[in-house]
């Protein structure tokens, strides 16, 4: 199956096979590795990537639903070298420990800044019920995403 | 920054005069993890993000029954499908016994394990694998693969392992570990005893649930050494298993810490490194290794099930006059660590309450289930929730507050261990539990929960508190050192050479901390690499709460005698004594010469020219002490009861860490650990089916983890009072941070609903029966 889409800004023109899964185009076919599997089954929020504006489970797409859809993975999030203010968020509140989880949770928190960017603590715990952590308790996620929504960063 | 949020640090007058006497600058402050933009980017590469050129691909065929012989394998079809390189199985494989946790050479331990297996003994043992040159067709291949068993008989209840009669997992059955240890004379004193109290506490099998899988690559080489790269806890562990079952000596084997995408404990046994290493010996090609969620709950480790029988004697005034506790640790269908891990929970029994009259008895014993392991806290967090939940039904029974007969119990700062342990050190547990009821004002949430009661029908509140104490390395049980290499380079910078693993916690740059408080030099300056046999000292392991206090004292020491080294050399170049030449922001000069003033860089190029020597020293640090770390959880809960479940508000952790390297670290570890510590509380079980030994608890659908709605607010309060050998007086966090957790919730869950229950998780089911009742 041919699949045209854009990746972090670039239009890509690949031949797949319809059933693989976007997480697996993204890593093996476009080396981008930042999102990552944990479960393979939407449990666990570690291969979050943006679709046309929405936090998605890559795990759990097609490559076939990828089609002319605009993607935005953890390696496109920051811009001339230039860190996201959630990745500075994200350093600067310790709330990355083993990192694993981290490209899955700021996925997911930037999709949520998009469609809105002033959240409260309970939507932004909301937006990231989907994500897992074993590290940090997300208690410094949570401050992280706090301190970015109200420009701190 | 978030300099200090949530954290409140108390300004004894101990600590000012600390602080008067020593100004640090490195130490004590939040540094951010050393490769957390790497992290935050994606780029940083996690082993299952590595290929190597050839590389193949294996996955496991795992056992569907509980107990079964390997009558036959075909795997004639799945051979033929091209590219499939191999098919393995106990026909092919080596047969060399081992163990998954030994660590060091030597270590005596009982080695029931296998490559693979003509009996497989759960669901999920090993049978087969196909070694392919992608996933998708080592997947295919598996299918493939016919199998016939001839099905035995199964145990999956721990108890039901100790009856006459019960199934032989193993050769001699069930204990395959009894020990019995104690102080005074309990027997005797329960016999006088005004109020005894007993409780039977169980705990479940749960999974470390790092969110990375488990994953290795081994790669062969032209000389037929073999080196692997995984993500573990313990690289001479590793070497030692995966040499011993290759038959390779140990200078073949080379084994490189990749970035850890969690671990926890799950990673420190040696699981599926000899696999990778023995595949790629046979085909010759690197050979990765990467489960799913699946198969890491089932076929890695989980924590042991354990159930206690605890008693305790008091008098009317609430002091404890004996306590007799008895486990039963179920390890699963291999020996693993049962052994060594019932001895460490029992240890901890004599090191937090005065308790003069004691005795621990243990017995280890076999299932057809998932095997156990290491995980967070090695025992503490279920011999904790054993007795703290026993202490509060004691206290109750008293009419006792919790907090109050507590403190009339717990050790005293340089207690003694009555079992014959190291000394318990600046133990500061009382600190801990009297500046946390004051802070978490727990008298009056505890009076206020209480009397809502009877206005509030269904939801009920309920305030819950624990302790628990954890220890600081091996040392009075194994030996405990570590060697490092630390160098001062031509433009000063400096590079650490050591066997450290960085978990996430934070190690590399706690060293870094260290080193750069001792020589004055920007952290960033320094290079910390983690371990790599092949060419780092010997390291014992990042386990048993050991690297910032022992790691870190091998780090000081390093960096005291590259000082010492650097102002000697320096000394003939200024033309002064060593104790006059001036070590300042990486800038050295001669204190009767100020004016003239050069960078650490250039004087060891000086050095090098003139003195003709470099700037390098090794050391070794040998444990000497073994202080208690200790932590009192409050918090409180809010039970429906109308569906089960429990909701926890919040919770202040307060924890005697001698000294914070790093206190962002600190609290990183802390929540993390309360995290999981309510998980075990209401949550997670690997539920394994009694009929057919199947873990219902097999993926995250079905096993819930704690997220993020689900979390509460965390506070931490630090108590900082050094006094022991740790670097700057730290102590451990990484473990103890989750033992006082589970009890403090089941405590209050239990003071909210009136009940005493005690077998975990506290799933809405167990609440609703136990509010039937
Ligand atoms: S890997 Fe996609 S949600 Fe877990
Ligand atoms: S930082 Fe390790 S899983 Fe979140």
């Amino acid at each position: 199956m041919k699949l045209e889409f854009k990746v972090n800004g670039k239009t890509y023109e690949l031949d797949v096979d319809p059933e693989s899964r976007l997480l697996d185009v993204l890593r093996e076919e476009l080396g981008l590795t930042g999102a990552k599997e944990g479960c393979g089954e939407g449990e666990c929020g570690a291969c979050t990537v943006i679709m046309d504006g929405l936090a998605v489970n890559s795990c759990l797409v097609l490559a076939a639903q990828a089609r002319g859809k605009e993607i935005l993975t953890v390696e496109g999030l920051a811009e001339n070298g230039e860190l996201d203010r959630l990745q500075q968020a994200f350093i600067d509140n310790g709330a990355i420990q083993c990192g694993y989880c981290t490209p899955g949770m700021l996925m997911s928190a930037k999709a949520l800044f998009l469609r809105n960017p002033h959240p409260s603590e309970t939507e932004i715990r909301t937006a990231l019920a989907g994500n897992l952590c074993r590290c940090t308790g997300y208690v410094n996620i949570i401050n992280a995403v706090k301190d970015a929504a109200e420009g701190a960063v | 920054m978030a300099e200090d949020k949530g954290v409140k640090q108390l300004a004894t007058p101990e600590r000012q005069a600390a602080a008067a006497e020593q100004t640090l600058k490195y130490v004590g402050r939040n540094l951010p993890l050393h490769d957390a933009v790497a992290k935050a980017t994606g780029k940083i590469q996690y082993t299952g993000d590595m290929n190597f050129p050839g590389m193949l691909q294996a996955k496991i065929l795992f056992s569907p029954l509980a107990h079964a012989r390997i009558k036959k394998i075909d795997a004639s079809a799945a051979l033929a499908l091209p590219g499939v390189a191999a098919v393995f199985s106990h026909e092919n494989t080596p047969q060399t016994l081992y163990n998954s946790q030994v660590w060091f050479a030597g270590q005596e331990a009982r080695a029931d394990e296998r490559l693979f297996h003509d009996t497989v003994r759960f669901v999920g043992d090993r049978v087969a694998a196909v070694v392919a040159t992608d996933k998708k067709i080592a997947a295919k291949a598996l299918g493939l693969i016919k199998v016939e068993y001839e099905e035995l008989p199964a145990l999956f209840d721990p108890e039901e392992a100790l009856t006459e009669n019960a199934v032989e997992i193993h050769p001699g059955g069930s204990p395959f570990f009894e020990k019995e240890f104690g102080c005074g004379n309990p027997s005797e004193t329960f016999k006088q005893a005004e109020l005894i109290v007993e409780d039977r506490v169980e705990t479940p099998k749960i999974h470390h649930a790092a969110m990375e899988t488990h994953v290795c690559i081994a790669v062969p080489d032209h000389s037929g050494k073999i080196t692997v790269y995984t993500p573990c806890q313990i690289l001479y562990s590793v070497r030692l298993v995966v040499a011993e079952v290759l038959g390779l000596p140990y200078n073949k084997v080379r084994i490189l810490k990749t970035p850890m995408g969690g671990s926890f404990g799950g990673k420190q046994e040696v699981t599926i490194e000899p696999l990778a290493a023995f595949f790629a010996q046979a085909t010759g090609k690197p050979v990765k290794i990467e489960y799913n969620r699946q198969e890491s709950i089932i076929s890695t480790r989980t924590r042991t099930r354990t159930i206690g029988y605890v008693r305790t004697a008091v008098d009317q005034n609430g002091k404890i006059l004996a306590r007799e506790v008895k486990t039963i640790v179920d390890t699963g269908a291999y020996t693993s660590n049962g052994a060594i891990v019932s001895m460490a929970m029992g240890k901890k029994l004599f090191r937090l309450y005065r308790i003069e009259n004691q005795v621990y008895r243990v017995q280890a014993v076999h299932t057809n289930t998932p095997v156990a392991g290491a995980a967070r806290g090695y025992g503490s967090p279920q011999i904790h929730a054993i007795t703290e939940i026993n202490l509060d039904h004691v206290a109750n029974r008293l009419g006792l507050d919790p907090v109050e007969f507590r403190l009339r119990n717990l050790v005293h700062p340089y207690d003694e261990d009555l079992s014959g342990g190291p000394s318990l050190g600046n133990a500061r547990i009382i600190d801990c539990v009297e500046e946390g009821a004051k802070l978490f004002r727990w008298h009056e949430r505890r009076t206020q929960a209480e009397a809502g009661r009877s206005t509030n029908g269904r939801f009920r509140r309920g305030v819950g508190m624990a302790c628990a104490t954890h220890s600081n390395g091996y040392f009075g049980a194994f030996q405990d050192f570590t060697t490092m290499t630390l160098r001062m380079l031509e433009d000063g910078s400096m590079i650490l050479n050591s066997g450290i693993h960085e978990l996430g916690c934070g190690t590399v740059t706690t060293m870094k901390q260290i080193i750069a408080e001792v020589l004055d030099i920007n952290p960033d300056r320094i290079e910390a690499p983690e371990g790599d046999t092949e060419t780092s000292p010997y390291d014992v392991g990042s386990q048993a709460s050991r690297v910032t206090h022992i790691c870190g004292a091998g780090a000081l020491k390093a960096a005291r005698k590259v000082k010492e080294i650097f102002r000697r050399e320096a000394s003939k170049i200024l033309g002064c004594e060593p104790e006059d030449v001036v070590m300042r922001s990486e800038i050295v000069w001669s204190k009767h010469k100020p004016e003239e003033k050069m960078t650490y860089g250039e004087m060891v190029r000086l050095i090098q020219q003139k003195n003709r020597t470099e700037i390098i020293a090794t050391e070794t640090y040998q444990a000497a002490d073994n202080p208690g770390s200790y932590g009192a959880n409050f918090v409180e809960v809010e039970v429906d009861t109308l569906t089960g479940l429990v909701r926890v508000i919040d919770l202040l952790a307060v924890h005697d860490v001698g000294k914070a390297i790093n206190p962002g670290f600190v609290k990183g570890q802390i929540y993390g650990g309360v995290q999981m510590g309510i998980g075990l509380a209401l949550s997670e079980d690997l539920q394994i089916d009694p009929k057919s030994g199947k873990a219902k608890g097999d993926s995250f659908a079905r096993y819930h983890l704690i997220n993020a709605p689900d979390m509460p607010s965390v506070e931490v309060l630090l108590i900082e009072k050094g006094g022991d050998l740790g670097p700057f007086g730290a102590k451990s966090i990484g473990e103890i941070a989750t033992c006082p957790t589970a009890p403090a919730v089941v405590n209050a869950v239990n003071h909210a609903l009136g009940t005493n229950l005690t077998t975990l998780p506290l799933t809405p089911e167990r609440i609703l029966a136990a509010l039937n009742e």
